[in-house]
């Protein structure tokens, strides 16, 4: 009963990132559907016309120091590589989980695995708490940002018990299938919530790099 | 609901929306998580920090949620849930106004702020230029683009008023100077420079015409104005309307290629200079084919090509220097009106954030015009107000009219013992005017006496060190070269040349590092360097130093008139 179960829940959950993979693939031709606006403009005095502002605007992801907003909040910033680290995580994970299982019976590498997403739970947790008390954040957040943070959390707890199953620190296989469940869930929410924010940066710090670097007013400057 | 319910201006807004969807917007809609990062970076959230409405992803939501329910299937299929919503009636729109027109000033710090790129201010932008076009807009951006369609300026200054106060100004400097050829020259044909001011000079302030003019008539320059197509300033930027941007700046192109000139020159002025130099080509989509720059650089320019003498020595008062959002954050120019501040003044101290990272003056994106938000704008100026405070300067020096307006008020408003002033002004209170000038000749002679002078020429291509070292020594001087930082420092201490020329981008130690060592050596920290550099972007490698800044700065490639003026003025000034 049990090994029909996880059977399905392998099946789903491929099932569910294919059908991501077609819904992002829609959403990424809608998307070039919209005209890029371009630069009639001469280039600014300062300014750069190759590739350079745009890949250093796409890096800013690695580069706290490059904003007041992450150089002042360091710490939010900490917290939020360790959350998107804990989605990488838990992403490598479920699809991994049937295909690698010699690599996460290891328990080294189980309880770093655990250890992150458990973490990274625990963010989630912060953010959801962080959204409910702000009034800011409460005036500008919809259901959807509620609930894909829910979701996220729910899912990376749920993985924490997934690899210690994986690991034989505890013998309960719902554990696998439970997480194999949440991940096609997310998988197939994800694309009309606004968790797929990761797939349109590199188009838009590709974007806002290079107009602002035509004009020469992008690269770090002395604060 | 039926499509009779709903307000005619809303339905005429969604018909015109869709032109507006740049791939750019759409991606600024989109992508937004609503994680908040942006909120401590607007002046009005630092201000006002009670009111949550302040923050600028509520400002963008309100064209993300009209965008998600027109043209995102997320916001079709679940409205309530994506936060997806249209206005419905004139209340709707009179709300959307507010928010638009009074909570942003469209200065871009949340832009910078935002980890995804969101673009805010545009999208405010676009949310502006839809309310406009069905005349739902603040009396004030209703009066001045009225006046920028019909009279062809934006503060309704009549041809003949512009002309008159041209001449006076030129009947005041050729008494002042004594010399017919102080006068302003008006539609003179094959300048070289053609001048475009803001009308608020013409009306409120004519002062920094007349320094413009003196200046123009220090250096020798060949100029003119135009008798139409003169205001560089356009109001649609503010209001969001492309099709009066795109015309106005039309009205200065043609006028200009009638002229036939050879450089067009923007007065000091932040919306205009973006919207002139950046913004103007593609509101009327037609491609810069002719060469245009600030007013900043053109004095900056005349100073380091010895076209016009200064002696900083006028200007002693403590200075500090607020960057325009516009000519900022938007069109790059944050490094000449510095260098350029340094070079008229004796007492210049940065405010605190700057550069990028200034807060507005409060005044930008048309507020000064929107008298209905004068209180709330001055109350989202407690910030400014305290970073101005807090520099302990006398003047602040801005590069924009909308700026010396927006910081006059707050100085008023929040008791600050300072005054505002424009570049243009130090300079011209700065200028050594010593003979009428004529356009310049060649001077070699002037430059050539470089005997008993010492230069250490630091640059790692050979090709450049020759051309430098034969420029030096041809002039008398005797040369030292290194292609590397570590030589250079080396021989800056075992040779101790009279100057160094610097190249900023070298293999190992790059010109930034020499430069710091040279600063900071106790034994070096006199030694007058120029930064001669092909890499613009590289000032930050000294900029980014808590240094005191270079005698010199040429970009290559360096003529040898400039490189010997330069050389010339630094030792002059040394000694
Ligand atoms: S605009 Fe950017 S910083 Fe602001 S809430 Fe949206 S994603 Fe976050
Ligand atoms: S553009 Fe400026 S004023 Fe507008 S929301 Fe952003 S930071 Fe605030």
């Amino acid at each position: 009963m049990e090994g029909n179960l996880l059977h399905t829940a392998e099946v789903v959950h491929w099932a569910a990132l294919a059908f991501m993979g077609v819904v992002y693939t829609i959403r990424l031709i809608w998307l070039l559907k919209f005209k890029a606006g371009g630069d009639k403009q001469l280039p600014g005095d300062q300014g750069r016309t190759d590739l350079g502002p745009a890949m250093y605007s796409m890096a800013n992801v690695v580069m706290p120091w490059a904003m007041e907003s992450t150089r002042k909040g360091m710490f939010f910033y900490l917290t939020f590589a360790l959350f998107h680290l804990g989605v990488t995580v838990g992403i490598f994970l479920a699809i991994f989980s049937s295909l690698l299982p010699t690599f996460f019976a290891d328990q080294n590498v189980a309880y770093a695995i655990m250890a992150i997403l458990g973490l990274a739970g625990l963010v989630g947790f912060g953010r959801i708490l962080r959204r409910l008390v702000r009034p800011v954040m409460r005036l500008i957040s919809t259901p959807d940002d509620y609930f894909s943070v829910t979701i996220l959390t729910v899912w990376m707890f749920i993985g924490v018990a997934c690899q210690a199953h994986l690991a034989g620190l505890v013998n309960n296989t719902n554990y696998l299938i439970a997480y194999l469940f949440a991940t096609s869930f997310f998988l197939v929410y994800v694309p009309f919530s606004k968790i797929s924010h990761y797939l349109y940066y590199p188009f838009i710090r590709y974007y806002i790099g290079k107009t602002l670097g035509h004009r020469g007013s992008v690269l770090p400057q002395k604060g | 609901m039926t499509k009779k319910d709903v307000s005619w201006k809303v339905q005429k807004m969604m018909e015109l929306l869709p032109p507006k969807l740049s791939r750019q917007v759409v991606l600024s809609l989109v992508s937004c998580v609503h994680c908040g990062m942006c909120n401590e970076a607007c002046h009005y959230v630092k201000s006002i920090p009670d009111d949550p409405k302040m923050t600028p992803s509520y400002k963008a939501d309100q064209l993300r949620k009209i965008f998600k329910a027109n043209h995102d299937w997320t916001g079709r299929v679940a409205p309530k849930w994506v936060g997806a919503k249209t206005p419905i009636t004139e209340e709707d729109l009179e709300e959307l106004k507010d928010i638009a027109f009074g909570t942003c000033t469209n200065c871009r710090r949340c832009t910078y702020n935002c980890p995804m790129g969101v673009d805010t201010a545009t999208v405010n932008r676009v949310m502006r230029g839809l309310l406009t076009r069905v005349g739902v807009m603040p009396e004030g951006v209703w009066a001045v683009s009225k006046d920028s369609w019909e009279i062809g300026n934006q503060m309704g200054v009549l041809m003949e008023d512009y002309q008159e106060t041209l001449e006076w100004i030129s009947e005041e400097l050729v008494d002042e100077l004594g010399d017919e050829k102080a006068a302003i020259p008006i539609d003179k044909k094959n300048a070289n420079i053609v001048y475009t001011v803001n009308p608020r000079e013409v009306k409120y302030d004519p002062r920094t015409i007349t320094n413009a003019a003196m200046i123009f008539y220090a250096a020798g320059e060949d100029w003119t104005m135009p008798s139409f197509g003169w205001d560089q300033t356009n109001f649609g930027l503010f209001s969001g309307d492309d099709v009066m941007g795109g015309n106005i700046y039309k009205h200065l192109e043609e006028k200009f290629k009638e002229l036939s000139g050879n450089l067009l020159v923007i007065s000091e002025c932040g919306h205009g200079y973006r919207s002139t130099r950046c913004e103007g080509p593609n509101w009327s989509a037609t491609p810069q084919d002719f060469r245009m720059e600030s007013s900043v650089t053109t004095m900056l320019r005349y100073i380091k090509e010895g076209k016009i003498k200064v002696d900083k020595t006028k200007n002693t008062e403590k200075v500090t220097f607020h960057d325009s959002c516009n000519n900022a954050r938007s069109c790059g120019l944050y490094e000449e009106p510095r260098e350029l501040l340094e070079l008229v003044t004796t007492d210049f101290q940065e405010m605190y954030p700057n550069r990028q990272e200034n807060y507005c003056c409060t005044g930008g994106g048309g507020a000064m015009s929107m008298a209905e938000y004068t209180p709330r704008r001055l109350k989202s100026g407690k910030i400014k107000a305290e970073q101005l405070a807090a520099t302990g300067a006398k003047i602040v020096v801005t590069s924009c009219h909308n700026c010396v307006d927006g910081l006059g008020d707050l100085i008023k408003h929040y008791k600050l013992d300072m005054e505002v002033k424009q570049l243009v002004d130090l300079v011209a209170e700065a200028l050594v005017m010593e003979k009428p000038a004529e356009v310049p000749e060649e001077k070699p002679a002037e430059a050539a006496t470089l005997a008993g002078y010492k230069i250490l020429v630091v640059d790692d291509e050979p090709d450049m060190r020759t051309f430098l070292s034969t420029v030096f020594e041809d002039n008398g001087a005797s040369v030292i070269e290194a292609a590397d930082g570590e030589q250079a420092l080396t021989l800056a201490k075992s040779e101790k040349p009279s100057l160094v020329t610097l190249d900023l981008s070298m293999p190992g130690k790059d010109g930034g590092e020499v430069y710091a060592s040279i600063r900071q050596d106790p034994q070096l920290a006199k030694l007058p360097v120029c930064i001669v550099t092909g890499r613009p972007e590289l000032r930050k490698l000294i900029y980014d130093r808590d240094v005191p800044r270079p005698e010199g700065y040429l970009d290559k490639p360096v003529s040898e008139k400039d490189i010997l003026v330069n050389a010339r003025k630094i030792l002059d000034l040394s000694e």
